[in-house]
């Protein structure tokens, strides 16, 4: 029998991971799983924050498929729903509000943990990733393993407010010292105001966000000696992902606003224990999780999905990629904002925003960090590739 | 009908509440004290109950208050004037005037922040730190659930001087109060005056409410008749059934499924993460 293990991380950069960033020691646990895993090396989120990246990873849709919403639109289906349908038991746990009941995520689970019910501090506004590794453990100490299982477990501890431990903090720099409260005022002061012209406390922020990277490793660590103990090791495929980036002033701002730049879309994707080992260097994008969990279980995907599988592995596919959000800038979406949408084709990025009618576009390859607009240089193809995204025929 | 054996818990249920209502009364005089009444189940019944207190020690009945949301069941309200009437309680209906001037009484209305007056504005950028110009006139949001609720309650402690408010909270009501205290001290702070919160019916189950209720013909609301658990604003409360609440099944569902508490509770995580 196998199972399917998907384990999200909110707000994870890719170069956090030495996966991905030979010089980042941070998650030796995720690293250790490098050489039993493929490596996607060019994962596109479907957007830079969660209301619109999650509707890629759990349903397989992009976030303004029906317009402007709150919530996750009730035609849009949840690979849960899929799954559920088809006799496969169906479990999900996490601690973002965002994917909670109220905003239309609890559909299709047979089990559902969204912690709405729970206590919770200013400085840890979630549950913690040990709790939810105890909750996890709890289900799976009772489940009876009649049927395969699809298991989702997402973190949230690496989202700000970056509130690090000491221990953690000290591997990072062990000059730097701070106390909570400290912290909570720069995420309060600083982070929250999106005040970047002090670099040093940004590089603080960025120092105490490394430090949640290596507590989060850990849980990941801990969760599979669970899985380890209720013999899930060798009967499951493990999709793991995060669902967008963190900004720390790359392109003026902090934390992750309605923009689409790499630091923000390019995500860490790798399946442990599938039938593929080693890098896959081809874009792909986390729209593409839902119909490959399908394959997997061998179900038919929901004809509403807009993403394709990943299967089999290794073998091309010239995956589209497109992201599609609000760009909203600071903590507040405003009724007045517009959309911003992106897409990828040979290592071109094309950003557009309606705001102003504004057109980016950034070689990849020889402009890592996106600084330096060649729109007036690429190919209108390109911009029509866009534009025909932007125009589709929407669902009613 | 319920057996001898239920109703003797039932008395030592009461027996207990009022062990802590005549605590609160050495403790501070009537008049320091105040009773929050909602028209609800609970609230009566920690009513009817601080009343019989009174009257078995002759004491006057604190003051009571009631929060008028601009949204509430007229039910609610009938309630509440023909018992106050009949139990002869000092009622004050309490609101935030200002706020539903603002909205032109309108549920759902966007206020504009500019258009409130100096407190009120003080209450969303300094305490709430909200930074936007509008929200919406809605009892159960976050802005209109502080200004309509809190704002209302500080104002009315503040006003009359209270040191001590009957509340009606009970241990079973969510995961969030099983660990509370029959006495809560409140600490001043930049808004809130120094007050003690007393909640006697703590230890009494959602059941135990209605067997009490139904066992010593303590008056209710008629929409519980008609299905609905648990009141709040009239329009976000909603009832999952249509036999009356005491009939359902209790144990296994949930009491607060037909209020919009999912909204709050995913509302204020977002606050603390720093969105919104």
């Amino acid at each position: 029998m196998n199972n399917v293990i998907l384990i999200t991380v909110d707000a994870l950069r890719k170069d956090m991971l030495g996966i991905y960033n030979e010089k980042s020691n941070l998650s030796p646990f995720l690293d250790s799983l490098k050489d039993s895993s493929a490596i996607f090396c060019n994962a596109f989120s479907s957007g830079p924050y969660t209301q619109s990246s999650f509707q890629g990873i759990l349903a397989s849709e992009y976030y303004l498929e029906y317009g402007k919403e709150k919530k996750l639109n009730p035609k849009k289906i949840l690979v849960s729903q899929v799954l559920k349908e088809n006799g496969i038991y169906t479990a999900g746990f996490h601690s973002n509000a965002y994917l909670s009941y109220y905003f239309g995520y609890k559909k299709g689970w047979d089990t559902f943990y969204d912690s709405m019910e729970e206590e919770v501090t200013d400085m840890y506004p979630f549950t913690r990733g040990g709790d939810i590794n105890n909750k996890v453990e709890e289900f799976l100490k009772n489940y009876s393993f009649g049927k395969p299982l699809f298991l989702w477990v997402h973190y949230m501890d690496v989202h700000e407010p970056y509130i690090a431990e000491n221990n953690y903090l000290s591997k990072i720099d062990p000059d730097l010292k701070i106390s909570k409260d400290e912290m909570f005022s720069l995420f309060r002061d600083v982070l929250h105001k999106r005040d970047i012209s002090d670099g040093k406390k940004v590089d603080i922020l960025k120092k105490i966000y490394m430090a949640k990277v290596i507590e989060t490793d850990s849980y990941i660590k801990n969760l599979f000696s669970i899985f380890s103990k209720y013999n899930l090791l060798n009967n499951s495929t493990f999709i793991m992902a995060s669902d967008h980036g963190d900004e720390f002033s790359e392109h003026g701002g902090l934390s992750h606003d309605g923009k689409m730049y790499n630091e923000l879309v390019t995500v860490p994707l790798l399946f442990y224990k599938s039938s593929y080992e080693g890098k896959i260097k081809e874009p792909v994008s986390l729209i593409d999780i839902p119909p490959t969990i399908c394959d997997i279980f061998g179900i038919e995907a929901s004809p509403t999905f807009k993403g394709s599988s990943l299967l089999p592995l290794g073998e091309r596919k010239n995956k589209d990629i497109f992201g599609e959000a609000i760009n909203k800038i600071g903590h507040q979406e405003k009724e007045t904002d517009k959309p911003i949408y992106f897409t990828l084709d040979n290592n071109i990025k094309v950003i557009y925003r309606k705001e102003g009618d504004t057109w980016e576009a950034y070689n990849l390859l020889e402009d890592k960090s996106e600084k330096e607009n060649i729109i007036g240089k690429v190919d209108k193809n390109l911009k029509d590739k866009l534009k025909d995204f932007i125009n589709r025929k929407r669902g009613e | 009908m319920i057996t001898d054996e239920r109703k003797k818990e039932l008395k030592d249920k009461i027996a207990k509440s009022k062990q802590i209502i005549r605590e609160a009364f050495s403790k501070f005089r009537s008049s320091e004290l105040a009773i929050t009444w909602t028209g609800g189940k609970d609230s009566t019944l920690n009513l009817w109950i601080i009343k019989k207190v009174c009257d078995e020690d002759n004491i006057d009945l604190p003051k009571t208050m009631t929060i008028d949301e601009g949204d509430s069941f007229k039910e609610i309200q009938d309630l509440l004037k023909k018992y106050s009437r009949e139990w002869n309680v000092d009622l004050e209906w309490c609101k935030n005037q200002d706020v539903i001037d603002a909205a032109g009484g309108v549920l759902g209305a966007d206020v504009k922040v500019e258009d409130l007056n100096e407190e009120n504005q003080k209450e969303i950028r300094e305490r709430l730190e909200y930074t936007g110009d509008r929200f919406p006139f809605e009892a159960e949001s976050w802005i209109g659930n502080h200004l309509m609720k809190t704002v209302v309650f500080n104002d009315f402690l503040k006003r009359n001087n209270i040191k001590g408010m009957f509340m009606a909270i009970r241990w079973d009501e969510q995961p969030a109060r099983k660990n509370d205290p029959y006495f809560i001290k409140k600490e001043k702070d930049k808004y809130t005056p120094e007050h003690t919160r007393i909640q006697p019916i703590l230890h009494f189950t959602e059941r135990d409410i209605w067997d009490t209720i139904l066992n010593y013909n303590i008056p209710y609301c008629s929409l519980y008749e008609k299905g609905y658990r648990s009141l709040g604003a009239a329009s976000t409360s909603n009832k999952k059934s249509d036999i009356p609440a005491w009939e359902q099944d209790l144990e296994n569902t949930v009491e607060r499924e037909g209020r919009r508490q999912d909204k709050e509770k995913a509302m204020d995580r977002l606050r603390k993460l720093g969105y919104m």
